[in-house]
């Protein structure tokens, strides 16, 4: 069967780094909440550490190490190559209903370009999920650096929104996990973030405007390389 | 491409060793701190109450909590903390009693040290509480603001001398989730903020002048003048200083006849609730902030590699992404 490309390794790599880091930064910082003593995970044979809070924050800060370059990067990088495709367009809100009904059976998938309607709303919930937790987590770096003096009730309130972003953080973690495993139809998005590539039958199929916008361009190039061959 | 690789490797080098550089978290010490000079306090032994505590507690009654009952147990254990039957508790720091008397006999001699919260220049309790319940105010005391605490007890977990108290049945968890998290409300010396804050002193402190006068235990005032003061007595005395390294420096000195090496051996093998330890790093300081600036520096190699890259790669795209 023939594959088409459909992430490249940067993003490969942006994704499992921001994936992998974000989970533990999910763990660590509910260990700081704190709930893990409660919760009897310290018990646990080989979680004893987590009890300590100081060693919960450290191991949060160097996950945060590999968050924050790659979130950066991952901004600038896509920003200046004009990497625009994950940003929901008109039309778009309506098509990720269907498609979320279109999950469960509820009724027929539409076209979708490279990127499903709902991918796109996905992203943005990370976005601000991501944005928020990071600015707060970096705004509170600086404080306990004390580089930076806020006063007494914006500090307060910064610690509080950490915690309170966090949560939503986690909430869009879950409903980004629900998708990719439990949905069927996207199993074969999840292995191309492994691979990086997909089935030609299944983006014929679930990506068809995509699909036609390759097929042109490779009829396109096909065409230039026999008139050149002609000539 | 290998220049633009090696200009890369650069550029990281450059970011890392800055964000590796050190620059001392400095603790931002307040504008008061208090003298408690224990060579003076008799522990107001022919006194029911220690002037001092009956002071404290009665200034701040009208905060002490008052738990629902039954307290529901911190789900899915059994337990929870409650200390509602037991108000009147002095021999110990409780969320009814926010400053105590420790006795201690050393070397034939009777010590009586008032404890209560340091008041530390860099709180690790601020620095660690997820809700944002504890403030360092400008005045240099550690606030709990009870309407937002949720009573987890990481700031007693993480304060050197375990001094937050907790009280369960109270507090905004019960409001949220009285089942699932949260644990009551914690309870500490903020060094009476409102008082301090309307330009007086704390009740402590003037509840012991009224006994003792000129040779009262406890002097508070501007912050520069304390420590000027202690110092200046350590050299001109031979005393022993406790608070002014301790944690990254406090707001609280004290001062002994007794070395307080010996003062915590003492308590140690008395197996205290509340000790004295002598070498007190601040591990937020220490051990936490060193990573937050590989962070910064994370962030800044992330914004140039992320640039550079871009501008490398942006006219080579076989693809809308």
């Amino acid at each position: 069967m023939s594959k088409i490309k459909r992430h490249d390794l940067i993003v490969i790599l942006e994704h499992w780094v921001i994936a992998f880091s974000g989970i533990m930064l999910i763990f660590t910082g509910l260990g700081c909440l704190p709930l893990f003593k409660r919760y009897y995970i310290t018990e646990i044979p080989g979680f004893r550490w987590s009890a300590d809070f100081y060693l919960l924050t450290k191991l949060h800060y160097i996950f945060a190490i590999f968050f924050t370059f790659m979130v950066l990067f991952h901004i600038f990088y896509h920003a200046l190559r004009k990497d625009f495709g994950l940003l929901p367009r008109r039309g778009d809100f309506i098509a990720s209903i269907k498609m979320i009904l279109a999950s469960f059976g509820l009724m027929k998938e539409p076209p979708s370009d490279k990127w499903l309607p709902e991918q796109k709303y996905a992203y943005l919930g990370w976005t601000f999920a991501i944005s928020a937790v990071l600015i707060t987590g970096i705004l509170k770096v600086l404080k306990n650096l004390e580089w930076v003096i806020f006063n007494p009730k914006t500090e307060a309130l910064l610690n509080l929104l950490h915690t309170l972003f966090g949560g939503f953080f986690i909430l869009v973690f879950f409903v980004h996990i629900f998708f990719a495993v439990a949905i069927r139809a996207n199993w074969p998005l999840l292995k191309s973030l492994i691979t990086g590539y997909v089935d030609e039958e299944y983006v014929k199929h679930r990506h068809s405007i995509w699909y036609q916008r390759i097929m042109s361009r490779k009829n396109k190039s096909q065409k230039t390389r026999e008139s050149e061959l002609d000539q | 491409m290998d220049i633009s690789r090696r200009q890369f490797f650069k550029l990281a080098g450059l970011l890392g060793a800055l964000a590796l550089t050190p620059k001392e978290g400095q603790a931002y010490p307040g504008k008061f701190a208090t003298l408690i000079d224990i060579t003076k306090c008799d522990g107001c032994e022919d006194e029911p109450i220690p002037r001092c505590v009956r002071a404290c507690r009665e200034e701040n009654k009208d905060r002490f909590p008052e738990p629902i009952k039954p307290i529901p147990p911190y789900w899915p254990r059994k337990t929870y903390e409650d200390w509602s039957d037991k108000r009147e508790l002095i021999t110990r720091l409780t969320p009814y009693n926010w400053l105590f008397i420790q006795k201690v006999e050393i070397d034939g001699q009777t010590l009586y040290i008032p404890r209560r919260c340091m008041h530390c220049d860099s709180p690790p309790c601020v620095k660690g509480c997820p809700f944002g319940a504890l403030t360092k105010q400008p005045e240099g005391n550690t606030v709990i603001d009870h309407n937002i605490c949720f009573g987890g007890a990481k700031c007693r977990d993480v304060c050197p001398w375990q001094i937050p108290q907790r009280q369960a049945g109270v507090g905004l968890y019960l409001k949220l989730l009285p089942k699932l998290a949260g644990g009551g409300v914690m309870y500490k010396c903020d060094l009476c903020d409102r008082r301090i804050k309307r330009g007086e002193e704390p009740a402590c402190v003037v509840a012991c002048r009224e006994r003792l006068g000129e040779n009262a235990v406890y002097k508070f005032g501007p912050r520069e003048e304390i420590y000027k003061e202690a110092s200046e007595r350590v050299k001109n005395e031979g005393l022993f200083i406790y608070g002014d390294v301790q944690n990254g420096g406090t707001a609280t000195l004290y001062l002994s006849k007794i070395p307080f090496e010996k003062i915590d051996v003492k308590l140690r093998e008395m197996k205290a609730v509340f000790q004295m330890p002598v070498v007190v790093k601040n591990r937020y300081l220490e051990e936490i902030n060193p990573w937050g600036k590989v962070i910064l520096g994370a962030g800044i190699l992330g914004v140039a590699t992320g640039i550079v890259s871009g501008l490398i790669t942006r006219n080579k795209k076989d693809e809308e992404v």
